[in-house]
């Protein structure tokens, strides 16, 4: 036994634990289970509800497991009269005023109160009087019910508001008995993280309004999954009835999501039995998306049918105008194993490099090692770079307020526009939109000097930072000792991605300096989409074109290995005519990709479309084939988060419709390939055997918790930054941000979440406005590429003059037509209306 | 009998800093200064000197409790007065705030201490009127603020107003109170003395306590020692209240027997009455009955008699009233100032309140009397914080003593609701 | 919500508080005090001001606002009559004054008078238990009540 351990005794058994712990927390080492109801674990001991007095010897009155930490020696008894008197005790003062809901209230059947009373509590009450009546069944939010009648006031959750979300959003009000839960002037509880306190509560108080009444816990059939929104993979429970999605729950993972889940992982989930779900193969008139009786395909037809015509059409293009004809362009939506097989399907089979999954530039691998999330808490610093966690990943913004609250990590924020993380932040320096790459050149120049090597002096104007706030930046990060640095391919123009790569390598350099990265695209499965080699340029594992030898050893002698061409220059030939057919797969680039009208047009001219998806999309309209895909809660798979842990999705719910991956399949049979999986941990099982850095990956490792890939290396590169050209008379360059609730395919209408939405929105600087006489609240047309985007203005120097920020709230804004096909950097007009 | 803290407290314009250092106000300070801090340190431990708040926790050796080498830390004096019967400490403020300061100078000098917040309840606004003047004369004269008389110790006092919360005379309940927060008590271990504002170091003390400071560094220890009892050292003040002739704030010496209190300094019953019975220390300790009366005024003398002395206050009741309307009147004060954070504390006071009232109504059932003892028994040490078992005093010794009380109204219950 | 400002002098008192603080929650109970007083209620609109300068969210002065009894939600009187029912007055006959001076004041205990002259609450122990019965009006003690010296009390007040 170390120094840092104690041993102590409880009921008899002896038991060795690190200092600190709590008794409570000791006792569950020895399997002796201590009733709690105000104690949890990631919210602390609150000391509220008396429930796990035990006896100590040697002291005078019975202890609070919960906030007594072990001493050396102690010796506990949970079992003696007095205990057992004090339970019982404490549980009629509990139930006192408790109303006997408990055939109508949705917590039975997983009720603390229930369970405790159960098997501590008195089968009678002494209560003879009038139970107090307070507030039942009031809406606290659109989503939360809070019963007041039933809170028993632990604190658990306005102890979470406060330490966890850190916004003190939900209170105790009053005193004494008159104490209750409440949000300021009855404003409803609303923020992104609010459901988990229907979770932590431990009666029916607070309950899920969306849920209620719709069936008893203990007739849920319950699935280990993950959640499917975005690229933290945050592990869930869906909670299925009669084949009908009924919930959501957290499914903690120290590792991942730390307990908690945000509010659209929780009730976001409606899409799984969306009327817009594509159900069956068809065929469609171009344009029109109605199906069509073409003999070739009839209207029943089978899977099997459907992707044998979708193989005979692409093999016959390949056979008339060559393998640069075809494409593919692939989802940071779909699974590790749908990706895998249509890189394969596109490679192994049409001899295509042309498969791509997103507009940015970016490469897979890291020059230095790839963090989990666990890590923000033991790194020194945080360096957020282009990343606004709190709308494109929110439990990290949870995981990094943690971090800086109670671990004494230091975040920095390396953003163009303010974000609600700066609150936190130790530093927050703005560089101009747009001049992404400046800035992260300049802090790697500054290191490179602060190292003695050459670099090229600093133009610091260029960027929009600051010559101090450059220099204290750099200070910060050599000094940092253990730094992560996370960052957002996704929203760095140009080749930005690059600079982030370099600077990564620069900070590896300083001595003693531990470093590690984490690539925070808002994406579920970006990591593994690059992983899996979605990529004109990377085969799987990050093996890049160049590396012709290794990839025929692994691929065969036919593996082609000249680069392809990337989605947006797939569109452009489209365009042009030069790209005959195009595969899509859970994408949808009318709406999502640069280019507004253009795109459809270009699409328009293919010859062969198929739009493989799950709702129905603009895309999907102009396809010529339709395949569905049954998409998260009916899908299987693996996905690797933005910690690089390669995690399992597992079905909650029950079709007749072959998933993807088995979709793919009969494409590849119907190519010539032979292989034939019988499981999707077939599939899993082949990347580990192909994919360099997944050699580890099997369903056994990977398990409930999920299992972290190699660190992938990535491939050096010699880009060099290129500032921003300038404007055009007095327009403003766009910055498109990333808005958690968007009104999509996912958030319908109809969404829970709905009150989520936002109206479009321009965020202006002061000097931008004034020159352009725009006040706060003023209705603004933006406009480019012929295209006009009605927005209100505010005011609010969310970036640097020179930028304006508008948010993605929904698919109609049409933001996305604002930038020309080519993706390149967006000059906006911005007038009054 | 030996007047210290009220040996001139109704002379004109004590409260003035001429008159009180005519009086030889402020004179320990350079007393002090000559010697180490350690040593005032010592003096009040050798002094016997208690809190005199409430809990009567040794006071010097409080002091000595303060975690070593951590700095800043911080002086908080408790003048949130809320205990029933209390009133001793508004007239020390009312009529001679330096002598309170004089202390909290001393204090803070012994303890290392540079800053001092002096903590009143919110009602006492115009007694904190007359501490500020008296701190802006203070500091004119130097006795407050950077260093003081050349010594090199610098010290700055603030007055912070509560705002209606008997809880907040809590030790821990004041810290998060001054902090801005709900006056809910803190979880303890650690003790203020290791984490207490602002999470460090803290003494915190009641008026009292440190208004007899100045007399020991003045006089000595031995000389404060030799008044009162082997484990009661000094005087106390009490304030007697309730049926008495002269009720009033008075200093009696540790060890007097409560019968002259109550008798001779409080004038006895009036209206002929006799005495039925005395809380001595505060609503919150038992009550005794009249037979007890002849028990020493101290701290192990009312141990041994199962109460305790407390805050120092004596409620004299007579005969002419039923002991179960002041319990409930009691219990009804515990239920509104219960801060509602502990379940026991919360529901309990509110469940005793109930059954009390109900057989007030004439409507009891006989085994209530059992059943309160049972609550009590549950809420007695089970609670967050002292409040409950405050709230358990009166009725465990209600019922204890005057038993038959609650009887008599159980002989008015109607035979078909028993 | 219309705003709640406060006004010049009112800042400077402000200023004056924070300084007394090495931490600037500790002025939470000032603030709501100097709004008390200033406004006779602390409203949603004055919390939000103060949560403002307090850096913390409007629930949180809610939460805090709302655990003191000194703080009111609703307006009270010019005169807030705060009557000691507590032990110490209660044996010296304070339930028979405080009848006295509602029907006086022509009000129920806890109602404010509709000139909005007065407000008459039941109050626990106000540290005056010697000068039993008492009550305290606004900053004002008064000890040793009779149902003369309430009336001459009430009276005199204007």
């Amino acid at each position: 036994m170390s120094d840092n351990e104690v041993t102590l005794t409880i009921d008899g058994k002896s038991v060795t634990v690190p200092k600190g712990t709590k008794v409570v927390d000791a006792a569950k080492q020895v399997d002796v289970a201590i009733p709690v109801f105000c104690y949890h674990e990631k919210i602390g001991p609150l000391g509220c509800c008396r429930m796990c007095l035990v006896e100590v010897e040697k002291m005078p009155k019975l202890m609070t497991a919960c906030t007594m930490d072990v001493m050396p020696d102690m010796v506990v008894k949970t079992t003696t009269e007095k205990v057992e008197k004090a339970q019982k005790g404490v549980l009629e003062f509990t139930l006192l005023n408790h109303p006997l809901d408990c055939p109508v209230c949705d917590k039975g059947g997983e009720c603390p109160l229930q369970d405790n009373t159960f098997k501590y509590g008195m089968p009678d009450t002494r209560m003879e009087f009038h139970r107090a009546n307070n507030a039942k069944a009031t809406p606290l939010s659109p989503v939360i019910t809070i019963d007041r009648e039933r809170c028993i006031a632990c604190q658990r959750c306005t102890a979470y508001s406060e330490r966890i979300e850190q916004d003190q959003g939900l209170v105790m009000l009053n005193r004494g008995f008159h104490n209750e839960v409440g949000t300021f002037n009855n404003e409803p509880y609303d923020n992104r993280f609010s459901g988990n306190v229907i979770d932590i509560c431990p009666v029916g108080a607070l309950t899920n309004t969306d849920f209620r009444f719709k069936a008893r816990t203990w007739d849920l059939t319950n699935a280990a999954t993950l959640c499917a929104h975005c690229g933290c993979n945050c592990n869930i429970t869906m909670g299925t009835r009669l084949n009908k999605l009924m919930r959501i729950e957290a499914r903690p993972n120290d590792a991942v999501d730390d307990g908690w889940i945000c509010d659209k992982g929780r009730w976001g989930h409606h899409f799984v039995h969306s009327e817009n779900k594509i159900l069956t193969a068809r065929e469609n008139s171009r344009g029109d998306g109605k199906p069509t009786s073409f003999p070739v395909l009839p209207h029943d037809c089978t899977i099997e049918v459907a992707a044998g015509k979708v193989a005979e059409a692409f093999k016959k293009i390949v056979e008339e105008h060559g393998p640069e004809s075809v494409g593919f362009i692939g989802s940071p939506y779909g699974t590790n194993e749908e990706n895998y097989l249509y890189q394969k399907l596109f490679r192994h089979c049409l001899g295509s490099n042309n498969i791509d999954h997103k507009t940015y530039q970016d490469a897979p691998g890291l020059p230095v090692s790839h963090y989990d999330v666990e890590q923000i808490e033991t790194s020194n610093v945080v360096l957020l770079i282009a990343s606004d966690p709190t709308e494109e990943l929110p439990i990290l913004d949870l995981r990094i307020k943690k971090a800086v609250t109670t671990c004494g990590t230091r975040l920095v924020s390396l953003n163009d526009q303010k974000i609600a993380l700066d609150r936190y932040s130790s530093q927050s320096v703005q560089y101009k939109v747009g001049c992404e790459a400046l800035a992260i050149d300049a802090l790697t120049n500054g290191l490179a000097r602060e190292l003695g090597e050459s670099a090229p002096a600093q133009g610091s104007d260029q960027s929009g930072v600051s010559a101090e706030d450059m220099k204290s930046l750099v200070e910060t990060v050599r000094t940092s000792m253990k730094i992560c640095v996370v960052y957002n391919p996704s929203a760095l123009s140009g080749e930005a991605v690059f600079g982030v790569k370099r600077l990564l390598k620069m900070i590896a350099k300083v001595p003693t300096m531990e470093c590690g990265a984490m690539p925070a695209a808002p994406m579920t499965n970006a990591v593994g989409a690059m992983d899996m080699g979605l990529l004109p340029d990377f085969y799987p594992g990050a093996v890049p074109m160049s590396e012709q030898e290794e990839i025929k050893k692994q691929w065969g002698e036919n593996a082609p290995t000249g680069t392809g061409l990337s989605a947006l220059e797939m569109i452009a030939r489209a365009g042009k005519g030069q790209l005959k057919a195009l595969l899509v797969h859970r994408s949808n680039p009318v709406m999502d990709f640069p280019g507004g009208s253009q795109v459809v047009e270009a699409l328009k001219k293919l010859d062969f479309l198929v739009v493989h998806d799950m709702l129905e999309t603009e895309t999907a309209k102009l396809a010529n084939l339709v395949l569905p895909s049954n998409g998260p809660g009916y899908d299987e798979g693996t996905t690797t988060n933005i910690g690089g842990r390669v995690q399992a999705r597992t079905k909650a719910l029950e079709t007749d419709h072959a998933p993807d991956w088995k979709i793919i399949n009969l494409m590849l049979n119907a190519l010539g390939d032979e292989t034939d999986y019988d499981k999707v941990a077939d599939v899993t099982e082949e990347i580990a055997f192909r994919v360099p850095g997944y050699q580890e990956i099997s369903k056994r490792s990977v398990g409930k918790t999920g299992c972290n890939r190699e660190s992938i290396a990535s491939a050096d590169e010699l880009v060099s930054a290129k500032p921003a050209g300038p404007g055009k008379n007095g327009s403003l360059r766009l910055r498109i941000a990333t808005f958690l609730f968007a009104h999509d395919k996912i958030l319908e209408a109809s969404s829970k979440l709905a009150h989520h939405f936002q109206p479009s929105t321009a965020y202006l600087h002061e000097k931008d406005a004034q020159r352009l006489g725009i006040e706060d609240g003023d209705t603004v047309l933006l406009s480019a590429e012929n295209v006009n985007l009605e927005a209100t203005a505010k005011v609010n120097n969310r970036c640097q003059s020179g930028g304006v920020v508008v948010p993605r709230v929904s698919d109609e804004q049409g933001v996305n037509g604002l930038i020309g096909v080519d993706g390149g950097m967006a000059w906006v007009e911005v007038r009054k209306v | 009998m030996t007047q210290i803290l009220f040996k001139n407290i109704n002379m004109k314009d004590l409260h003035t800093m001429k008159v009180y250092e005519e009086q030889g106000g402020y004179r320990s300070l350079k007393k002090a200064f000559a010697q180490k801090p350690e040593e005032i340190v010592e003096a009040v431990k050798a002094s016997g000197l208690r809190g005199r708040g409430g809990a009567g926790f040794p006071a010097g050796l409080k002091w000595s409790f303060l975690a070593k080498d951590v700095f800043p830390r911080y002086l908080c004096c408790n003048a949130d007065e809320s205990e029933p019967g209390t009133c001793k400490d508004r007239e020390l403020m009312l009529k001679n705030p330096h002598m309170l300061i004089e202390g909290m100078i001393l204090c803070a000098y012994a303890c290392r201490i540079e800053t001092g917040y002096n903590y009143l309840r919110g009602e006492f606004h115009d007694l904190n009127v007359i501490m500020e003047k008296a701190m802006e004369d203070a500091y004119a004269k130097g006795y407050l603020g950077k260093n003081i008389l050349g010594s090199g110790f610098n010290f700055d006092l603030y007055t912070h107003l509560g705002a209606g919360a008997y809880i907040c005379g809590e030790e821990s309940a004041l810290l998060n109170s001054l902090e801005g927060e709900r006056g809910e008590p803190r979880m303890k271990p650690p003790f203020p003395a290791v984490e207490g504002l602002y999470a460090k170091p803290t003494v915190v003390n009641n008026v009292e306590t440190l208004c007899v400071v100045p007399y020991i560094v003045n006089e000595g220890a031995e000389k404060y020692a030799s008044l009162g009892t082997e484990k009661s050292k000094g005087t106390k003040l009490v304030s007697v209240s309730g049926h008495v002739k002269k009720p009033g704030n008075y200093e009696v010496v540790l060890g007097t027997p409560i019968r002259e209190i109550i008798y001779d300094l409080a004038g006895g019953i009036p209206n002929d009455n006799k005495l039925k019975a005395f809380i001595p220390g505060g609503s919150s300790v038992p009550m005794l009955p009249a037979d007890q009366v002849d028990v020493l005024y101290d701290y192990e003398s009312l141990a041994a008699a199962g109460t305790m002395l407390g805050s120092g206050a004596m409620i004299v009741i007579d005969d002419s009233v039923n002991i179960v309307e002041t319990t409930l009147r009691l219990i009804s004060f515990y239920m509104h100032e219960s801060c509602g954070k502990c379940t026991p504390c919360r529901e309990g006071t509110r469940w005793l309140y109930q059954i009390v009232e109900k057989i007030m109504q004439n409507k009891g059932q006989l085994d209530y009397i059992e059943k309160m003892e049972d609550i009590c028994d549950n809420m007695n040490m089970k609670a967050f914080c002292p409040l409950a078992d405050a709230c358990v005093s009166p009725v465990v010794s209600s019922i204890k003593y005057f038993r038959s009380d609650y009887e008599e109204y159980f002989k008015n219950v109607p035979v078909s609701s028993v | 919500m219309s705003g709640f400002t406060f006004s010049a002098e009112q800042e400077k008192e402000i200023e004056h508080i924070f300084a007394k603080y090495p931490f600037k929650k500790s002025a939470m109970l000032p603030l709501l005090t100097l709004v008390q007083r200033a406004e006779r209620r602390v409203s949603p609109e004055a919390m939000v001001a103060i949560s403002k300068k307090m850096d913390c969210s409007p629930a949180y002065v809610q939460s805090v606002m709302s655990f003191y009894t000194m703080y009111h939600a609703e307006k009270v009187g010019n005169y807030l009559i705060l009557f000691c029912i507590n032990i110490s007055c209660q044996l010296n006959g304070c339930d028979k004054l405080l009848e006295y001076t509602a029907k006086k004041l022509g009000i129920k205990v806890g109602e404010t008078t509709p000139d909005e002259k007065f407000t008459l609450h039941r109050e626990e122990c106000l540290a005056l238990c010697t000068e039993a019965p008492m009550m305290r009006i606004n900053d004002t003690y008064y000890g040793d009540l009779t149902e003369q010296r309430i009336g001459q009390i009430l009276d005199s007040l204007d």
